[in-house]
């Protein structure tokens, strides 16, 4: 049973200068010392959740292909969102000017001359590269993967651990049939739920939209709206993971296939500085009181794999029960 | 309200009602044998999907002469044609199990 959510919603940030934690206003982090232990503790946690549904692990490069993550149309639901790695156009005539003309302004901003063209894009979702990288494959199975990347978002403010432009995510994903990714979602979410209860980190599951631009006659908006595919466990005000059903949004779009269908994929995600903040505001900024989460996830997945019929039967059953 | 007005108010809403069962019929994917139902779960059974949404609520929208406020839509909304046409089409919900085709 988790503990009630609201008992999170009265804990405000703790100061966390003195174990680790460097704010820049840019929007990013640098973690040093004990909290950069604890940023450690709750990816091998993660991934501990991610061992016990086989999940192969994969390491993703920092950018994607533009074209892509537009094959998903990305770039027309979430313009406000993406951050461009540009690079200055190589001719020596353009970079002699850029060097004359002093490459920063007085506000610190960079006098940027022509630049290259852009056809790549930071990544925004640690998973756009498991559908890109395995496109065009015939499963014979489903397919458990994770991996964690630095995501980047540009968002209206910031605030430290809660919302940063560059931040990280670890993700356990499935690409199956239906059948197999409910049941995947379902097994996952009881296991995240143990982990919850394991860490005394009180949470609601809400059902939930992503943040579309110009939503209103956006089909996938509108889809999340009607058919909801997305859950997320909140702490107070602030999400730290999330349950996600893509159906074959994913397979259909990079030709990836299952029992010759395009393959329905799920996720779920864990914002690793969320969950920071969250262990810190529940446990305060003294190490000594700070949960042992791989431990508290080996538990879990133990307790999760012991009674496996019940989240499984459910997401093979039930809409809506992962 | 006259018997005249009734008579036509409802059979607005019936030709509202078949235009609804054609127009899903025209576009939904892997139907039973059974065909196209009123109660066929149209997203859930993944014969309609996000792609059709914007087109389904431009449809409705003509069909009631108002606008659909999006941020107000819920999920099983859109359902099936029984629901659909209860929470957008109110005079025409369909009281039995009709059948398209």
């Amino acid at each position: 049973m988790i503990a009630d959510p609201s008992a999170a919603g009265d804990r405000g940030p703790v100061d966390l200068g003195a174990v680790g934690l460097t704010w820049q206003p840019s929007g990013q982090v640098v973690l040093a010392g004990p909290l950069q232990r604890l940023f450690g503790d709750c990816d091998r946690g993660f991934t501990v959740l991610a061992a016990a549904c086989d999940a192969e692990p994969e390491e993703h490069p920092a950018m994607i292909d533009a074209r892509a993550l537009q094959a998903v149309d990305y770039l027309t639901s979430f313009p406000h969102l993406a951050t461009f790695p540009i690079s200055l156009e190589a001719s020596k005539t353009n970079l002699a000017g850029f060097v004359a003309d002093g490459p920063m302004d007085p506000t610190g901003a960079v006098r940027l001359a022509a630049t290259a063209p852009v056809r790549q894009v930071l990544t925004p979702a640690a998973c756009y590269h498991a559908y890109v990288h395995h496109s065009g494959e015939t499963l014979a199975a489903p397919r458990y993967l994770t991996f964690r990347n630095t995501c980047f978002r540009r968002e209206e403010y910031y605030e430290p651990l809660r919302r940063q432009w560059t931040f990280r995510m670890r993700e356990i994903i499935c690409l199956g049939t239906r059948v197999e990714v409910v049941a995947f979602l379902a097994r996952t979410r009881a296991a995240v739920d143990a982990l919850l209860h394991e860490l005394d980190l009180p949470v609601s599951w809400d059902m939930a939209t992503d943040p579309f631009f110009q939503p209103a006659r956006n089909p996938l908006y509108l889809a999340q709206r009607l058919q909801p595919s997305k859950h997320e466990a909140t702490f107070g005000d602030l999400a730290i993971a999330s349950v996600n059903l893509h159906e074959d949004h994913f397979g259909a779009a990079f030709g990836i296939t299952r029992d010759d269908r395009p393959a329905v994929s799920g996720c779920v995600a864990f914002g690793l500085e969320r969950w920071l903040f969250a262990l810190t505001a529940r446990h305060g900024a003294d190490p000594a009181n700070w949960p042992d989460v791989t431990a508290a996830a080996g538990r879990a997945a133990a307790a999760t794999a012991a009674a496996p019929a019940a989240g499984a039967a459910a997401g093979q059953t039930a809409e809506g029960a992962w | 309200m006259s018997s005249d007005l009734s008579s036509a108010l409802c059979s607005a809403a019936s030709a509202g009602l078949i235009e609804l069962r054609t127009w899903i019929a025209a576009k939904a994917r892997d139907l039973p044998p059974e065909g196209l139902t009123d109660d066929l779960p149209l997203l859930a059974g993944r014969h309609l999907t996000s792609l059709h949404l914007p087109e389904l609520i431009l449809l409705l929208e003509r069909l009631r002469r108002e606008a659909i406020d999006v941020d107000g839509l819920q999920a099983g909304d859109f359902q099936d044609i029984r629901t659909i046409a209860a929470r957008f089409l109110p005079v025409a919900a369909p009281s039995g199990n009709g059948a398209t085709q």
